[in-house]
């Protein structure tokens, strides 16, 4: 049983359309990306999944059930925008949330301290929310999230604001939850995390799903780039065999210049090498740069906009 | 299964009204509040008398160019424990003056309120004119909004005139005098009071309906605010969006809406124990006419059903309102008109104090937003039950209607980004989203 299913699901504001027709699933225990740029559709989407606005079309089956709402004190959610109560201090937020999702007070009190500690919060425990930095008020609400332990954990944006180091803690938080059982969905439009948690993602653009896969089938949809240094005639580039663009990425001392050789859908760059160093073409250095996310994402929502244009 | 799930949403209920209980009761504002209305009903208790024992009696002057003689009528008349105005000589170029347009140039340096030097400085003065039958009274007045010493100089001197006419008609003076001073004795009866003569614990239910009025309104009032601005901090810092995705928005609402009442009802309570020892200290026997005054004609049973229903209506309106906007800025755009629905009825509680039959006070008790405090105003004087009844199924209904629709819209404004405007309200209620 999946953990999440989304069929045929749309959500319309009056002549807009924030979500069309989409369909896919989320195994459990997985950690699942759904990227898009803003204005993609994805907390539109989220807050489906969350029952807190009705799809105007679709279904929606969450930990097995469609009636969304029965299942909220198994899901924990965090909202893109964040904030908690000013006044309240962070232990007594999270005894507060946890019994919101029908943990008991000295459950939650006893759980919520062990893990604020974990994070490092354990000075910041009985201190007003308003007295923490944002870094630590983001940690607490992620805490707020989790600690009535759910199966299904929702992320809307999770590191949006987090530096360096905050991302990668909150990078193996995500794993530790996923290496429990606990199904991770975040939402992002940064790529790079995505990149190195994700086993499956949706990508979404204007509403619409443009890719559902793999991060490596996703990485496939983007065009392999050989870069070769030299002192190369572009003209001479452009005949080698497989390629389907050369662009001069900037130059060098002495004549030589590097260049940016983008292969056909198919191509191999090994040919393409071959092929250059038969026309005996003055080449000093190579490398061949695998497509990341991030090209992927770039060119599947181009595709896309193509597809709208016609 | 159905037990478990009416007993977690309880919880949550029970959760987010006790959160909101306690976060405004470790604020200053309410042991502010609890302080401010013994405060204020003590000040407003003493301050007329005090302002009234405070303010300087007015120097009066009268020019009597009628040949009436009604200078004494009028000082007479003036008398009194706090006198009206203390009668003092006219400056001599006044009261040699030959018309009452020379009398008046002479005195209005002296009404100034600078007067010339080692002149009187007057407040007020009468110039009397015209024939002992028909005297023509020019009233002059530094204070133009004071009618009181107007009206007793112009009472005197209807008097002096009558007495001049009677006197020309032949009749004895004492006699006159007789017939002036004779004023009956009168005591004050109704079917309504127990023994039939009204005294202060026949009053006391209607005394005690117009206060509860004006509690059910400061409660709404004060109780509305803290909602409002309660919403709006989780609007703005999106808290309301986790908790949406914890509890339903009937939990949600209901327990902000129920730790509030919780809020104003502390307060209440507050306030009627401090009024109760100060009753108890001041005058001991009326503890068991406040006890009997608030069991006449059920007004305590009643009073807490429109209390409640009043308070769910007036509370959801600005929970829903507040659910829209991130600022109390852009609440006010909309909470003027509403304020102004609250203060209506209130400017009426005195008539239907006076007056709980008229048949203005009537209609405007029937219509919902007004019922709750007009109603109790009017329970005292014990109207008809169906009246009763009736004004409280519409106003229960219309409570539902009210609740039901601002639960939507509050759902979408929880939700939602941008500014408040009417239309995305009523859109919001009418489930269309914002």
């Amino acid at each position: 049983m999946a953990a999440l299913e989304l069929e045929g699901v749309g959500k319309r504001y009056g002549e807009f359309h924030a979500v069309r027709d989409l369909t896919f699933s989320v195994e459990p225990g997985s950690i699942f990306g759904f990227l898009g740029p803003n204005g993609a559709g994805k907390t539109s989407t989220l807050r489906m999944v969350l029952g807190l606005i009705p799809p105007t079309a679709g279904r929606i089956c969450v930990l097995g059930s469609s009636q969304v709402r029965t299942r909220l004190d198994r899901i924990g959610f965090l909202p893109e925008e964040r904030g908690l109560y000013r006044l309240m201090t962070p232990l007594d937020a999270v005894v507060y949330f946890a019994g919101l999702k029908g943990v008991g007070a000295s459950v939650a009190r006893k759980r919520g301290r062990a893990m604020l500690e974990a994070q490092g919060l354990g000075e910041a425990i009985g201190r007003p929310m308003k007295a923490l930095s944002k870094g630590m008020a983001q940690k607490v609400q992620l805490i707020c999230a989790l600690v009535h332990e759910p199966e299904l954990v929702i992320l809307d944006e999770p590191f949006s604001g987090l530096d360096p180091v905050n991302q990668q803690g909150l990078e193996a938080l995500i794993r530790d939850l996923a290496g429990q059982g606990s199904t991770v969905i975040f939402s992002t439009h940064v790529m790079a995390n995505a990149e190195r948690l994700c086993e499956r993602i949706v990508l979404m653009a204007k509403g619409r799903k443009v890719f559902d896969g793999t991060v490596a089938e996703a990485r496939a949809a983007a065009p392999t780039r050989l870069v070769l240094e030299g002192a190369l005639d572009p003209s001479s580039l452009s005949a080698l065999p497989g390629l389907a663009s050369v662009e001069r990425d900037g130059g060098h001392a002495g004549g030589s210049a590097l260049y940016s050789l983008q292969l056909a859908p198919g191509a191999s760059p090994q040919a393409v090498l071959k092929a250059a160093l038969q026309r005996d073409l003055d080449i000093s250095q190579f490398r061949m740069e695998t497509p990341t996310l991030h090209d992927a994402f770039i060119v599947l929502t181009k595709a896309h906009d193509g597809h709208e244009a016609h | 299964m159905i037990r478990a799930t009416a007993a977690a949403s309880l919880n949550r209920l029970r959760l987010i009204a006790t959160r909101e209980f306690l976060s405004y009761l470790r604020t200053p504002g309410f042991w502010l509040s609890l302080l401010i209305g013994p405060i204020l009903a003590g000040f407003g208790a003493i301050a007329p008398g005090m302002m009234h024992q405070a303010a300087p009696t007015p120097l009066l002057s009268v020019i009597d160019l009628s040949g009436t003689g009604a200078t004494p009528t009028i000082a007479a008349a003036l008398r009194g424990q706090k006198p009206l105005a203390r009668l003092v000589q006219p400056p001599m170029a006044a009261a040699t003056a030959a018309s009452p347009a020379a009398a008046a140039r002479a005195l209005r340096p002296y009404l100034s309120g600078e007067p010339p030097a080692g002149g009187p400085r007057l407040d007020a003065a009468a110039i009397l004119s015209g024939t002992p039958q028909a005297i023509v009274v020019d009233f002059w007045s530094r204070d133009i909004n004071d009618p009181d010493l107007r009206l007793a100089v112009r009472g005197a001197t209807a008097q002096a005139m009558q007495q001049a006419r009677l006197r020309a008609a032949g009749l004895d003076p004492n006699l006159i005098a007789q017939v002036s001073a004779a004023a009956p004795q009168v005591q004050s009866y109704s079917p309504r009071a127990a023994g039939g003569q009204v005294s202060l614990k026949d009053r006391l239910p209607s005394l005690l309906g117009l206060g509860m009025a004006f509690v059910l309104f400061f409660a709404i009032f004060t109780g509305a605010g803290i909602l409002l601005n309660s919403v709006i901090e989780e609007k703005s810092s999106r808290i309301l969006e986790v908790l949406l995705s914890s509890a339903t928005v009937p939990e949600l609402l209901g327990g902000k809406i129920l730790g509030v009442a919780g809020v104003a009802a502390s307060i209440i309570a507050g306030w009627a124990v401090m009024g109760l020892l100060a009753i108890n200290r001041l005058a001991p026997d009326m503890i068991p006419a406040v006890g009997a005054a608030l069991m006449t004609h059920g007004l305590v049973i009643w009073f807490a059903l429109f209390f409640v229903l009043g308070y769910l209506m007036y509370a959801s309106v600005f929970a829903a309102i507040g659910a829209f906007c991130e600022t109390v800025r852009e609440a006010q755009t909309l909470l003027g008109p509403i304020m102004l629905l609250i203060t209506l009825p209130v400017m009426f509680l005195s008539l239907a104090l006076e007056h709980p039959d008229a048949p203005l006070i009537v209609a405007l008790s029937w219509i919902p937003p007004f019922t709750p405090f007009l109603m109790t105003a009017r329970l005292a004087s014990g109207p008809p039950l169906w009246q009763v009844l009736g004004a409280l199924v519409l106003m229960a209904a219309t409570t539902t209607a009210v609740v039901s629709l601002c639960a939507r819209a509050f759902r979408a404004g929880a939700l939602s980004t941008g500014r408040l405007d009417l239309k995305r309200l009523i859109g919001g209620m009418l489930g269309r989203a914002a």
